[in-house]
């Protein structure tokens, strides 16, 4: 964190917005509003953490009442892949690169993609993808601090807001949103963070959205098979549902979410499944495909879950060391370097796109990539390295997006938006890429669910009745 | 939204003069001419009655379900057997009639209110259900099977007050609450939302401090004023400087420190979490549907509370044997000039400009009669002084234990007490209840508590004796979700996962112990300090789990910083206990001393006996003792056995404390 850094001014947050639509909020809202703070996180959301914990979780939700305004969805994608760069980016060494002379390393080697300035030294492969690729750099985070802004962009709202502690991450929404869609045989989790245990869990809804958490592995899925093999496993599993009694069935309460019995059967489920094995081991040749590194194993996993089509449907993967504050440039080994990063993205990312392609995935799986914010632009720091910065860029790939473009550009040095690029006219915000996601998963994203712990309503994308944020529905056309 | 205001307002009939909206009978919230415009704020106008019902109803429907996953849990139990319902004679029973005659405190409001509503309690609970219940909420063991035998067959009618007392002295207990402590007080290696430090070594001095205060039965207003107050050198050294050093805030001006310090010291004391919204704007339009004190709240009071916190200075102190600057401890001083100043326009909170002239904010307990320091008296020690002496201190106190004992808190979330809702000899407006569930319980056993001097202990055996924390979850009668508050039946809960690894580790009798780092300092390039501890229990914070992380997260321990322990379910609970190393190797019969090879060449009916008793602590029943008795005679025995005592460890009476 910057000391010192200074956060928009109400005159500044007034010409970010358009201006009526701007107007009619703060008229809902009459107080000399600012938005969005960088408040310390963790607090307000461990206030509201509770109500979404224990209790809540055994309500049965057939009473939920769900109501949005009659929208038209892009609809056009099955699949997410969220790619959360933990640390924070540098967005003009990356994805809105700005050669900066005597700063920015000749090695980057600048070319044009269509008019796009394109970082081809550190993204060789993406670059040869760039028809499939559409960036947004017209992006801007609302706080620079890592943890509240990451918990913001799974969240796709503030942690501080009243319904931010208890908001789900977006991967549980969708969870809830796709839990009619699935079969029988559909048993694999639909909401999957990988390499991602500090993930946003399901808020207040219940315990069944939570994102399944593991550590990609060659060897699978952890505790999927007994080690003493799966016939003593049948005669372990009988003798204990033998010594255990039976549930009442007439219990008044029907089927309580938390019942310990169906977390067993579902566990059973993932057990000595070959769907399960060939979604998540992996060989050391396709490893290697994709890099052999945590984030190539992650993204290999994931496409071979989604081709496995067992249910999931929002698969979150982290890939943190972004936050280069010092020697953002070195080439030393074990350094963590736009140059050794930017190495793994583009081996993994460039082979993930290529097998969804030839599987046939890819136009119904959304891939998005991004930070919680970008980094300081021109001149580096005493220590070699750019710091804490509002400007970002968001990277869309799939699910029926255009490529080869960019929406947006921003001035020489990267430092604010100069053309905004979508007809929100205005910075895109985190809040417009939640309502992105939703629309092309044919979500209703304007949708208020009435099943909050105030009753008050938990909209998917905050104001999104009142049009304040959006998807950037460019971005398909 | 505009169109909808009207239509609402003439729904409701309520009279405009102007654009003056006038709103039933509450004159604590005059709408003035300033708010003319939020005419049609869902906050001010005739939809606030609306969030208000909804909220308040929304928030009794939720806390319904608890009973939910008892009866679902219960059921599994079994139903009535001679063994498990075994009362021996000689020990205290009641009519659940009459009410219960212990003379204790708890007794008198819970029974008090059941007979008030004609509700019928719950059974009393038998000595298994008893020994084991009691064991695990007091020391997060379970019970060694020679001491349950011992307790089911004592004649002595005062023997459950009697193991109280042995399970209050006993080590574990220290162990316990100390893991409970380091949870409400955030023990962490560091605080990741601001990147502050303690390092190893001050997670191991605030953990060393927390274990020494409950070993020593130091007075719980103590510990929580040396918390607020302490000032030291080193806080490598000195453990209770790491309570203000985690509050600690990055990234703005030292008003930013105070802010959060005074948010942390509401909810951590007074169970008060709405104070942290105050500190950013008044209640009025944010908090007006969750909390009484909230609504009418302002920002200067808060401030005025922050203000006490304005003499605090946190130095980093780089360690002289390697100029590393990562490695440093900190220093919490006193700085007796310091002031809260209003002149801020940066940092984590909105700025902070001077009101009506006056630039700077004199300290002022938010509740009460404007007290302040005393002449002399450094500002922290008046907070902690005006704290600890605050009657909703005790309330929040007993209600935190509660919640831990009898599964409920009597205020429900635990750190959302509204201050202007708890005293039932001054109950709040309608359409505003009480918040507690029993208000003249929690009035009288604060009272309690205090009169006991703030022991823990003391508070703990009179909520663990009482006959109310003796009922058994098994309800025999049609049971009503509404009375889930009332505390007329035992709850259940899942075990910690402290808990559930300790207990396979202590029943199998293979020892699982824990390799914890406790310096990060690396002098002379050598390794880096650790110790070894037997027990789950006693890590000593989230990093600190090493190898057991991976056994332990699938049962939500938390990180006590973004995600708070969770006792909800999960697939991958079941899956490691199904299937991880860590319970299959205790379950096999070559694990060398383990429970199995103890007792694997006795009879069948002895061996059965035998690992219920140890894992479960009760008796099987007589459908058990026939179908594992039958798996032992067909096939290969020593594999049926190794089966069985892995069903046990898999059963729903192993994972759940009821």
């Amino acid at each position: 964190m910057v000391p010192g850094t200074t956060f928009p001014q109400a005159t500044e947050i007034n010409a970010m917005f358009n201006e009526s639509t701007f107007r009619r909020f703060v008229k809902k809202n009459p107080h000399h509003h600012m938005p969005f703070y960088a408040r310390p996180s963790g607090s307000r959301r461990d206030f509201f953490r509770t109500l979404g914990a224990a209790g809540l979780a055994s309500i049965p939700l057939q009473a939920q009442v769900v109501k949005g305004q009659s929208v038209q969805t892009q609809n056009t994608a099955k699949n997410v892949i969220f790619i959360l760069l933990a640390g924070a980016p540098s967005h003009v060494d990356t994805f809105d690169l700005k050669m900066t002379n005597g700063i920015t390393p000749g090695t980057f080697n600048s070319t044009d993609l269509k008019g796009v300035a394109w970082n081809t030294g550190v993204f060789p492969k993406l670059a040869g993808q760039f028809d499939d690729i559409a960036l947004v750099r017209s992006a801007r985070a609302w706080a620079a601090q890592h943890t509240l802004s990451q918990t913001w962009v799974q969240i796709g709202r503030s942690p501080a807001a009243v319904l931010g502690d208890v908001a789900p991450n977006m991967g549980a929404i969708v969870s809830i949103e796709k839990k009619g869609e699935r079969t029988a045989g559909q048993i694999f989790p639909t909401f999957l963070a990988l390499n991602s245990d500090g993930a946003i869990g399901a808020g207040y809804l219940p315990a069944t959205y939570e994102p399944f958490k593991f550590a990609p592995n060659a060897a699978g899925l952890p505790n999927t098979t007994n080690p003493d093999g799966a016939v003593r496993l049948e005669a372990k599993y009988s003798l204990l549902q033998g010594l255990d009694n039976p549930l009442r069935v007439n219990s008044p309460y029907g089927d309580p979410m938390t019942d310990f019995n169906a977390f067993y059967q579902a566990a059973r489920g993932l057990m000595y499944n070959p769907a399960v094995d060939k979604a998540f081991k992996y060989s050391t040749a396709d490893a290697a495909r994709y890099g052999t590194t945590t984030f190539g194993n992650a993204l290999l996993t994931a496409k071979q879950v989604l081709e496995a089509n067992m249910g999931t449907r929002y698969i979150q993967v982290s890939l943190g060391g972004w936050d280069m504050h010092n020697n953002i440039y070195t080439t030393q080994a074990g350094q963590n370097s736009i140059f050794s990063l930017g190495k793994v993205v583009d081996d993994a990312l460039s082979t993930l796109i290529a097998d969804l392609k030839s599987n046939g995935q890819f136009n119904e799986t959304l891939i998005v990539m991004m930070g919680e914010f970008g980094r300081t632009v021109g001149q580096l720091s005493a220590t070699a390295g750019r710091d804490h910065y509002l400007q970002q860029f968001v990277f869309f790939a799939g699910g029926g997006v255009k490529g080869g473009r960019a929406i947006g550009t921003t001035d020489a040095a990267g430092a604010r938006t100069a053309e905004f690029g979508w007809s929100g006219e205005r910075d895109v915000r985190v809040e417009d890429v939640e309502a992105t996601i939703y629309s092309a998963l044919g979500i209703n994203w304007t949708n208020i669910r009435y099943d909050d712990p105030f009753g008050r309503g938990f909209e998917y994308v905050p104001y999104a009745n009142e049009g304040l944020y959006k998807p950037i529905n460019e971005l398909w056309s | 939204m505009k169109s909808r205001a009207y239509i609402t307002l003439a729904s409701v009939g309520i009279a405009i003069s102007g654009m003056t909206l006038v709103w039933g009978q509450s004159p604590e919230a005059p709408v003035n001419a300033d708010h003319a415009d939020h005419a049609e704020c869902a906050y001010f106008g005739p939809k606030r009655a609306q969030f208000m019902e909804n909220t308040l109803g929304t928030a009794r429907r939720t806390r319904s379900s608890f009973s939910q996953e008892t009866e679902a849990i219960v059921a599994r139990l079994g139903g009535l057997d001679s063994t498990r319902q075994f009362i021996p004679g000689g020990s205290r029973t009641f009519s659940s009639q009459k009410g219960s005659s212990s003379g204790n405190v708890v007794d008198k409001h819970i029974f008090g209110v059941l007979q008030e509503k004609g509700i019928q309690p719950a059974a009393r609970t038998n000595d298994y259900e008893f020994v084991r219940r009691v064991s695990l909420d007091l020391t997060g063991r379970v019970p060694k099977p020679e001491r349950v035998t011992a307790f089911v067959s004592d004649s002595d009618p005062d023997k459950r007050a009697k193991y109280v007392d042995e399970l209050l002295n006993s080590a574990e207990w220290v162990d316990k609450w100390s893991m409970f402590f380091g949870d409400l007080y955030k023990n962490t290696d560091q605080v990741r939302a601001t990147n502050t430090l303690r390092r190893a070594e001050g997670r191991e001095a605030f953990y060393n401090w927390i274990y020494n205060s409950l070993k020593d039965g130091k007075a719980y207003n103590r510990m929580a004023f040396e918390l607020i107050a302490a000032e030291g050198p080193n806080s490598w050294t000195q453990g209770e400087l790491n309570w203000q050093i985690g509050n600690r805030t990055t990234g703005g001006p030292t008003q930013d420190h105070f802010d959060q310090m005074a948010a942390a010291a509401m909810e951590t004391f007074l169970g008060n979490s709405h104070f942290n919204c105050i500190v950013c704007h008044n209640g009025r339009g944010h908090v007006d549907t969750l909390s009484l004190w909230g609504k009418s709240a302002s920002r200067m009071q808060a401030y005025g509370f922050a203000a006490f916190f304005a003499q605090a200075t946190f130095v980093q102190q780089p360690r002289d044997q390697r100029p590393d600057p990562n490695i440093y401890y900190w220093t919490v001083g006193l700085n007796r000039n310091g002031t809260y100043a209003l002149n801020t326009t940066t940092g984590n909170r909105p700025p902070r400009q001077p009101v009506s002239g006056a630039r700077v904010v004199a300290p002022v307990y938010p509740f009460g009669d404007a007290m302040t320091a005393n002449a002399g008296e450094s500002l922290r020690t008046a907070a902690a002084r005006l704290v600890t002496s605050d009657f909703n201190f005790s309330r929040a106190t007993v209600n935190y234990i509660w919640k831990e004992l009898m599964v409920r808190g009597l205020v429900e979330p635990v750190n959302q007490m509204d201050p202007d809702r708890l005293d039932p000899d001054n109950p709040p407006p309608a359409p505003w209840t009480l918040q507690p569930s029993n208000a003249a319980l929690l009035r009288d056993l604060a009272q309690d508590f205090i009169d006991n001097g703030y022991n823990l202990k003391s508070l703990m055996r009179r909520i663990t004796t009482s006959d109310a924390y003796q009922l058994t979850a098994r309800y025999d009668g049609q049971w009503n979700p509404s009375w889930d508050n009332l505390h007329a039946r035992r709850l259940v809960k899942r075990l910690w996962a402290e808990e559930v690894y300790d207990a396979i580790a202590q029943t199998s009798n293979v020892a699982a112990p824990i390799t914890i780092t406790v310096s990060t300092r690396v002098p002379n390039g050598a390794v880096a300090m650790t110790r070894v501890v037997p027990a789950a229990m006693q890590t000593t914070s989230p990093a600190s789990r090493g190898g057991a992380a991976a056994f332990l997260n699938p049962f939500y321990p938390g990180d006590r910083e973004d995600t708070e322990r969770r006792r909800d379910g999960s697939d991958q609970q079941a899956l490691t206990l199904m299937n991880n190393n860590f319970v299959m190797t205790r379950t096999r019969a070559n694990a060398a001393g383990g429970l199995l090879s103890k007792h694997i060449n006795k009879t069948d009916r002895e061996l059965v006996e035998n690992l219920y008793h140890t894992v479960l602590s009760r008796m099987p029943d007589e459908s058990e003792r026939a179908t594992a008795g039958a798996a032992l005679t067909s096939g290969n025995r020593q594999q049926a056995a190794e089966n069985l005592l892995w069903s046990l460890y898999n059963k729903v009476d192993f994972f759940f404390n009821y």
